[in-house]
């Protein structure tokens, strides 16, 4: 899997770089508008992550360009001003996600999964994880290929930590995936923490290989078992 | 009081006080001028009599006034020796009027031809005083009543056409708001006071209001530029915070960095969006259902609200849907609701109430009634609560504000918003 990554803050192209390294996969990056162009009309990406806001150029217009060349490249839109005109232009203009600055790590992975499952149109949409597999399309968790029932929000938990494995979720970002944009000004996320706690209970019964595991601070972690 | 109608008293009281004291001395004035006249009058009058009489030798005594206006009578030469001309004011018996008539009474003596010494005193009428009163106040009263007419007349239209850049001043000033992109012009006028007084007051607002757009432009530049730093230094310690080699402690230290990063993100980003609502960036109004909004919002706070043991109930007496951006109305909706959760007790519960024309929200708390001055100030903290930022009314107001909508605080004993038309 091949990721570009076009941001001209060289610090943040580097933590988002390490991290997108951290999940296997290829990174390129560009900082300004002429090198991102460059790297679009040369070569394919499973994924484009574009920065509005570059020097040189706006990242819409990289867009544009994207979809004059007719390329099928996935585009995830970021942008340091959460503004919705950015938001509707690039959604517009074609791009598959938008994400807001600032943004979890954790969110990053979900949003970039989501979009290459997406792209892969042929087959069942499958999450697999050791002897966890979600269907996508009918919602419905099977461990050992025994189906175990969810409440919607612990599916959701669950497969926001199966795409995150072995990665810290923080909690505020699982909490606004799960529980809506809104949340995030409620002044604590303690609430999740009954639902993993159910989530935790019905994995250990059904002997899935996975544990959910706290991160002080933080948020939690799936590990393998 | 008006301006006109202050001045305009002034006028009249000075002028009552001026005109009082003026009829006082006018009437003094006139009442010896008369007396003086008539006293030539008698003293012309004596000479003509003594002309008339003193040749003869034997002058007839004149007794009373009843048919001539003089009295003549015989006297001693030495008597006569210290006589000088006397006037005085007296009464006479009028017999055609069978009154006491106020009169003026000449008193002197003469010696006629033949050496015989006469005393004479001739009278003459005067004026009655108390006629001479009332008539110095009546034309007294009308000449006030004729100054105040021509005084009203003429301040009206003095005052009104001096102060007129005044006045224009003051409505500028009434409809000016700083930042808002408000033009002060000066008024045409030759009156020097007034255009220094334009000059400075232009300059002042001029001042104030590059001030304000500095300070606005400030925070709205600070918070965006915090924003990357921000994002940095949160997914940097997210990374770091996944190093296998870690201990305990150290991921406590980090976990304790984060949480702090976290609540100053947050910060900045009410920052941001108070900025953003003020500088009306939130284009596009919609027919708003805030009942389809407190639908949403009441499922996605359930479990935070279930996890505080405070129990939401949604009472809908009827459908609201007010012109507004639907982001602002969420934004609204869900910081007044958010409030109600936190500043809540275990146990409590928070009553949504959606009318035809409002809606309210109403919670039980421990805190007491919010001080309606401090209310909509940002960085208003409650005591105690680690992580509130303090913005969310301040944010509620500026959104109520940006869309002509009005937020009302009541306390009896619960907490209760009402947000209407």
């Amino acid at each position: 899997m091949k990721i570009l990554v076009i941001e001209d803050e060289p610090e943040m192209l580097d933590s988002v770089r390490r991290s997108l390294e951290n999940e296997g996969y290829l990174v390129e990056t560009a900082t300004d508008y002429a090198a991102g162009l460059d790297k679009i009309v040369s070569y394919d990406y499973d994924c484009i992550l574009l920065d509005i806001m570059l020097p040189g150029g706006s990242g819409l217009d990289l867009l544009q360009e994207l979809k004059n060349l007719n390329k099928a490249d996935s585009v995830i839109v970021v942008s340091a001003k959460d503004s919705l005109d950015d938001k509707v232009r690039g959604l517009d203009l074609g791009a598959d996600d938008y994400l807001a600055k600032p943004f979890h790590i954790a969110e990053l992975n979900a949003r970039i999964k989501s979009v290459i499952r997406r792209r892969n149109r042929d087959g069942k949409k499958l999450l697999e994880l050791e002897n966890l597999k979600i269907d996508l399309d009918e919602r419905q968790l099977y461990i050992s290929d025994r189906p175990l029932a969810l409440n919607r929000k612990e599916l959701d938990v669950l497969i926001y930590f199966i795409v995150n494995k072995n990665r810290l979720v923080n909690k505020s970002a699982l909490a606004e995936n799960v529980w809506g944009d809104h949340i995030d000004e409620a002044d604590h996320f303690d609430f999740i923490y009954s639902q993993i706690k159910n989530l935790r209970k019905k994995l250990r019964e059904s002997g899935a290989k996975v544990e959910i595991n706290a991160v002080y601070g933080m948020g939690y972690k799936l590990t393998l078992l | 009081m008006k301006l006109l109608n202050y001045t305009l008293l002034l006028f009249s009281l000075a002028l009552f006080a001026i005109l009082t004291l003026w009829s006082v001395l006018f009437y003094f004035q006139m009442l010896s001028q008369v007396k003086s006249t008539i006293d030539d009058g008698l003293a012309n009058y004596k000479i003509l009599i003594i002309d008339q009489v003193k040749d003869d030798t034997l002058i007839d005594q004149q007794e009373d006034f009843l048919t001539k206006n003089y009295i003549i009578r015989e006297i001693s030469d030495s008597y006569a020796l210290q006589v000088i001309d006397t006037y005085k004011d007296t009464l006479i018996f009028s017999a055609i009027k069978n009154i006491h008539e106020p009169t003026r009474l000449l008193t002197t003596a003469f010696a006629n031809e033949a050496g015989g010494f006469y005393e004479m005193k001739v009278i003459s009428p005067v004026v009655d005083k108390s006629d001479l009163i009332r008539e110095v106040v009546n034309s007294l009263l009308w000449l006030y009543l004729a100054l105040l007419i021509s005084i009203i007349v003429v301040n009206n239209f003095v005052l009104k056409k001096t102060w007129q850049p005044f006045y224009r001043l003051m409505e500028q000033l009434k409809n000016f708001s700083l930042g808002e992109g408000s033009v002060f012009k000066p008024s045409q006028t030759r009156i020097k006071e007034f255009t220094v007084l334009d000059e400075t007051i232009g300059k002042m607002l001029k001042r104030n209001d590059e001030i304000y757009l500095s300070q606005k432009q400030f925070i709205e530049n600070a918070s965006h530029e915090l924003q990357t730093p921000l994002a940095i230094s949160m997914n940097k310690l997210e990374l770091l915070a996944e190093s296998e080699d870690l201990s305990e402690e150290h991921i406590q230290n980090i976990g304790n960095i984060n949480q702090t990063l976290e609540r100053l993100s947050s910060l900045n980003k009410s920052l941001l969006l108070l900025s953003k609502i003020e500088n009306k960036q939130f284009a596009g109004e919609e027919q708003v259902s805030f009942n389809e909004i407190f639908t949403g919002l009441i499922d996605e706070f359930a479990d935070y609200a279930h996890f505080s043991k405070v129990d939401i109930k949604f009472m809908e007496e009827g459908n609201w849907s007010p012109r507004m951006n639907s982001n602002l109305a969420g934004i609204l909706a869900m910081n007044l609701l958010k409030n109600a959760i936190i500043h809540n007790h275990p146990g409590g519960e928070i009553i949504i109430t959606v009318s035809s024309s409002s809606f309210s929200i109403e919670n039980t708390s421990d805190d007491p009634a919010l001080l309606k001055v401090k209310l909509y100030k940002r960085f208003n903290k409650a005591p105690g609560k680690k992580g509130s930022t303090g913005m969310g009314l301040a944010i509620v107001k500026v959104i109520a504000d940006a869309s002509g909508l009005s937020v009302d605080y009541t306390y009896t004993g619960r907490h209760f918003f009402k947000v209407s038309q």
